[in-house]
């Protein structure tokens, strides 16, 4: 039995494992302007993007964005997922085709929508100015406000049907039960249904987290050329700045940085649905 | 505590009548079953009891209060689910805690009453224990013991033992009564098992397609059934249809007369002969002239009983006893044999048939 998971286990190997071993090697290596990667073993790389004020704030951008954009889904996605799960079976699957059917769409696509959406000669603008209810139009492409609202519209699929399959697995009639020794529709929701649902918005969350952590096209095509995030500082350093180990440092940080935030962020959640 | 009254219950969807009409007063501490195949409207009226289903006509009375447009949360019935419904990330205790938190009843005093409630079902030494920690009995007595703790007004009990194996079966069934005995309970539970509906139930209601078909003691039902579907649902029962050839004499189909002395019911035309197997005394041989005699074509072992199938000139009837001994010549009775057959003329019973059409909603 265990041979099938070799085909698998051998694609995840040579795909992942080999090239961050060699990107780990890399991150390792001198960059010097004439010669571009100089083999070596030093920490530098990973000092300059900790020390630099500017990679600190791409670091805290990211954070920041990828943690509004969680809690934002799990707000957005539970009372959406408990009606998916609640929903009779016939015309479950459709509405769960319904949740995917966003997917299709892919980011750039997306993304291009948006700026034709948000954009100063956009459709909300033109709107509001038709309306009157503005004089000049109003920024919104190019903001925070924008790539955040971008990246939740894309990631908010993952939380409806990770959280509505842990909902669905939980008894109706534990709420019934509840509602039945004298328990209020918000007390049900508060006592049962959530610490229930916890498994589940931990790992909506993680799934959730890392996608935004990694978002690229939605924050470079609507977050403007003054917004930064890990991914797209990333990629400029392999293609425009042709500084390989210094991408590969970055590339590090980010890795790092995500692995030990989902990690910690799920053990508090599950030790809280322990307890 | 407090009697139940369910007065002309209705539940209609779109198209179908789930429960067509229940009339009902379980009496203070009675605990009264409904009995019926799946999809007979049994659930739904426990459910509209509950307050799960809002009825489409008719009213639910707890104690002298109309209940039927109150909410659950403030029905005050305690209910025991099929699938227990345990919540699944609390201890046992808090489980039992949950309604009393619900009824703001003071730290203490919620304390006092769960140790209670779980000695009641002997799971005191369980309350620290997570639900998934237990077994399926176990759980079965901590849902009972969540639903009493509350002191509810009516007990209910929706097929609370299905999930349970046989043996376990039969030992929860009667720890269910005794507590309900012991507390005084008005309660009604919904099986479809009419062993358990016989032995737990102090009346029973049989219901069919959302129809009542008859409402009595365990003794009344299987004595006296109200008709064919209810003396075949409530036991074993040869159902044998003719017409009374005269007072005592009964004709089947097939021209043999059996006797019967019980009163036909109003419509003659179409009866039904409703004789139970036990009251069916075979004796082995030919018997005098004038007896009843069948052709055995099978016997069916079941231990404590036996079970004969008989042939009557093309009438067939099952006839039941408890297994003769080595030595009686019953025990060697073989297909093909003939046997006498007798029973007290009172004991058959003539019902109307039924008439399979008459089912207007």
């Amino acid at each position: 039995m265990a041979a099938l998971v070799l085909p698998a286990a051998l694609l995840v190997f040579t795909l992942l494992v080999a090239p961050m071993a060699l990107l780990a090697r890399i991150s390792l290596n001198h960059y010097s302007p004439t010669e571009l990667m100089v083999e070596a073993f030093t920490a530098e790389n990973y000092i300059r993007a900790v020390a630099d004020p500017y990679y600190q704030q791409v670091l805290a951008t990211t954070l920041g964005v990828a943690f509004l954009c969680t809690v934002l889904t799990v707000l957005l996605g539970f009372p959406a997922a408990y009606w998916l799960a609640r929903m009779e079976s016939n015309r479950k699957s459709i509405a769960t085709i319904l949740t995917l059917l966003p997917l299709l769409v892919g980011n750039v696509v997306r993304s291009a929508g948006w700026m034709a959406l948000l954009g100063n000669e956009g459709g909300i603008n033109a709107a509001l100015r038709a309306l009157h209810l503005t004089s000049g139009p109003l920024q919104l492409l190019y903001t925070p406000g924008a790539v955040i609202v971008g990246i939740t519209a894309v990631v908010l699929p993952y939380m409806v049907l990770t959280l509505a399959a842990v909902i669905e697995s939980i008894p109706r009639q534990a709420e019934e039960a509840a509602a039945n020794l004298g328990a209020t529709a918000s007390t049900v929701f508060r006592r049962v249904v959530l610490p229930l649902s916890l498994p589940g918005v931990a790992a909506g969350s993680v799934l959730v987290f890392i996608l935004c952590m990694n978002a690229y096209a939605t924050p470079l095509l609507l977050g403007g050329p003054q917004f930064k995030m890990m991914a797209p500082a990333v990629y400029d350093q392999f293609v425009r700045g042709n500084n390989w180990p210094f991408g590969a440092a970055l590339a590090f940080i980010l890795l790092v940085a995500t692995l030990v935030l989902t990690v910690i962020g799920s053990m508090a959640l599950s030790r809280r649905y322990r307890g | 505590m407090s009697t139940l009254v369910l007065d002309r219950l209705r539940k209609r969807y779109d198209r179908t009548t789930a429960v067509e009409r229940v009339d009902l007063t379980a009496k203070q501490g009675e605990l009264v079953a409904l009995l019926g195949p799946s999809g007979c409207g049994k659930t739904t009226t426990l459910r509209m009891v509950a307050g799960f289903i809002a009825p489409t006509d008719g009213r639910v009375l707890i104690g002298d209060r109309d209940v039927t447009q109150v909410p659950v949360h403030l029905r005050n019935t305690g209910m025991v689910f099929q699938a227990y419904a345990l919540f699944q990330h609390m201890t046992v205790a808090q489980n039992v805690a949950f309604g009393l938190e619900m009824r703001r009843v003071e730290r203490a005093e919620r304390e006092k009453r769960v140790a209670e409630a779980l000695r009641l079902v002997r799971l005191d030494h369980l309350a620290d224990r997570m639900p998934r920690q237990l077994s399926g009995g176990q759980q079965q007595r901590v849902a009972l013991a969540r639903a009493l703790v509350v002191n509810p007004a009516v007990f209910l009990l929706d097929e609370p033992l299905s999930n349970l194996d046989a043996k376990l079966r039969a030992e929860v069934r009667m720890e269910i009564r005794a507590l309900q005995q012991r507390l005084g309970l008005t309660t009604l539970i919904v099986t479809h098992d009419q062993e358990e509906a016989l032995t737990m139930a102090d009346r029973l209601v049989v219901m069919e397609r959302g129809r009542v078909r008859q409402i009595g003691t365990p003794e009344e039902l299987y004595e006296n059934p109200a008709d064919v579907f209810v003396a075949s649902f409530v036991g074993n029962c040869n159902l044998v249809a003719g017409t009374l050839e005269r007072p005592g004499s009964f004709r089947t189909q097939s021209g043999t007369l059996l006797p019967c002395t019980s009163e036909a019911p109003a419509a003659n035309d179409g009866l039904v002969l409703a004789l139970r197997p036990e009251r069916v005394t075979v004796t082995p041989g030919e018997g005098a002239p004038g007896d009843i005699r069948a052709q055995v074509t099978a016997v069916t072992y079941l231990g404590a009983q036996t079970e004969y199938h008989l042939d009557l000139n093309g009438t067939t009837l099952r006839a039941s006893r408890s297994t003769p001994l080595h030595d009686d010549p019953l025990r060697r009775i073989a297909p093909g044999e003939k046997l006498t057959l007798s029973w007290d003329a009172a004991s058959a019973r003539l019902l109307p048939a039924e008439t399979e059409t008459g089912d207007e909603t």
